[in-house]
């Protein structure tokens, strides 16, 4: 089983390199995919034009959430925090990244605050702007897959009981 | 190393071999059982948490359970007779020294089907009570209109409290009429600012004509973002889409204050209401042959028809 394998190779010396490679990969992507929506949503903030208008009805309706008085925490534009959470975590889910358990708590706590991040964002689309953009939507599910991959991916190698006695 | 995911020695003809496989595989069983708790306990319950959380969030916004209550704008109700007359009876010589305006973004002109009716050009204003944008420009049309005609019954209500620029004072076409002897006028108000079922009640229906006219000027090309409101028709000649200017001048202003502003020709809100009024005056009179002749050949209308494309 490639689980198995990939178990000891995330063990082994740095020469047997292949399993992790491949064990990163679900985290890698999800990462890369949130960062290219978030920077989708980045872009758009900055760059569309300032068109002083309500988006006609529609539930779905990404205008009226990315222009509403939500779209910003702070001063900081919520999709740019996006960007840098997914910036972050890319980063943090990196084959390179993933032979350090040394920072397995950092991503288990990042992923998990882009998660609690992502629910305060659905509740403002959902009770405050009362409409629902696909695009973020896109990076709050990347968000929630992202701290899937890394639970599993953390849950897979963490230290297991007692070693059964050799005979 | 987890000893557990080693496999056992090869070496099957020694006499220990078959206990030791045994054990071997009953320490695989319990290793693949602790990996299998340890993914529940670490994978499962969060995973399973979020999407609980989610589901409760939408279960409760779909029963109206978290519907807002406390946080309603200013009903709609009758526009008082001091706004009415202060936006109506703008004085010529003010709305000539603020001319085109500060930040005011000119209508478009657009090649579509002529807009009349009763043999005059129409004007045709689609908007929503609760839109901040639809605010503010309904300022400006009511102060361009009024130079060609009279209106009665206007409202008076404020944009949603929720949204971008909250609680922007502003008057209401819903109820209004309007009458002239040189151009027709249609407002439509499509949604009130009250929060209903997830969204703001419905308050006026375009017609089968203008609905197909809205569909259809009201997307690219001729508008930057399609489905947009406040839009407005200027006799098929010229299109607004979105507001003149920004509702940002409007912000924590009364009615009476604002109207009051009106002729002020210093002032933010005069800049920005008045200067919008003459763009539109101008487009407006790209419709009349330039009639009436002393408004359209006004200071004011014609420094503001040098900005129109």
């Amino acid at each position: 089983m490639s689980g198995t394998r990939a178990d000891r190779a995330g063990a082994a010396p740095a020469g047997r390199a292949a399993g992790p490679r491949r064990r990163a990969e679900p985290s890698l992507v999800i990462a890369l995919l949130g960062l290219v929506v978030s920077a989708y949503l980045t872009v758009e903030h900055f760059t569309s034009p300032a068109v002083l208008a309500c988006p006609e009805g529609a539930t779905i309706n990404c205008a009226k959430v990315t222009s509403s008085v939500w779209s910003s925490l702070l001063g900081i534009p919520v999709a740019l925090l996006g960007l840098l959470f997914f910036a972050v975590m890319t980063l943090l889910v990196t084959p390179a990244a993933w032979r350090r358990r040394v920072l397995d708590p950092v991503r288990v706590v990042g992923a998990a605050a882009g998660v609690v991040m992502a629910l305060y964002l659905v509740w403002v689309e959902l009770f405050r702007v009362d409409a629902l953009c696909l695009w973020c939507t896109g990076a709050h599910l990347c968000a929630l897959a992202l701290l899937a991959s890394v639970l599993w991916r953390v849950a897979d190698r963490a230290p297991v009981g007692p070693a059964p006695a050799r005979p | 190393m987890p000893s557990s995911s080693q496999k056992p020695s090869s070496g099957g003809s020694s006499s220990g071999s078959a206990p030791a496989g045994a054990r071997a595989r009953l320490a695989a069983e319990q290793a693949q059982r602790q990996q299998r708790g340890r993914r529940l306990k670490w994978f499962g319950l969060p995973v399973v948490l979020v999407v609980l959380v989610v589901a409760a969030l939408v279960v409760v916004k779909v029963s109206g359970i978290g519907d807002r209550t406390t946080t309603q704008p200013a009903a709609t109700g009758a526009a008082a007779d001091q706004v009415v007359t202060a936006v109506t009876s703008v004085p010529a010589a003010v709305l000539d020294q603020v001319g085109a305006g500060t930040g005011v973004t000119p209508p478009k002109r657009v090649d579509a089907p002529v807009l009349t009716a009763d043999g005059k050009p129409r004007v045709l204003y689609v908007g929503a009570e609760y839109c901040p944008y639809c605010a503010a420009e309904r300022w400006a049309v009511v102060v361009a209109m009024s130079r060609f005609g009279t209106y009665s019954g206007l409202g008076q209500t404020a944009s949603s409290a929720q949204d971008v620029f909250p609680s922007t004072a502003t008057l209401s076409f819903h109820g209004a009429s309007f009458t002239s002897p040189t151009v027709a006028f249609t407002g439509v108000e499509t949604e009130s600012n009250e929060v209903a079922g997830g969204g703001y009640a419905p308050l006026d229906a375009l017609s089968p004509a203008d609905e197909q006219l809205f569909s259809t000027y009201d997307a690219p090309p001729y508008v930057e973002s399609g489905g947009s409101i406040p839009f407005v028709d200027i006799g098929g000649t010229y299109l607004v889409s979105g507001a003149s200017f920004s509702p940002q001048v409007l912000q924590g202003l009364t009615h009476a204050q604002v109207a009051a502003a009106l002729s002020d020709p210093t002032s933010p809100v005069a800049k920005g209401v008045d200067g919008a009024a003459n763009v539109i005056t101008a487009a407006v009179c790209a419709t009349t042959s330039q009639q009436p002749a002393a408004v359209c050949g006004s200071a004011g209308v014609q420094a503001a028809a040098k900005t129109l494309g």
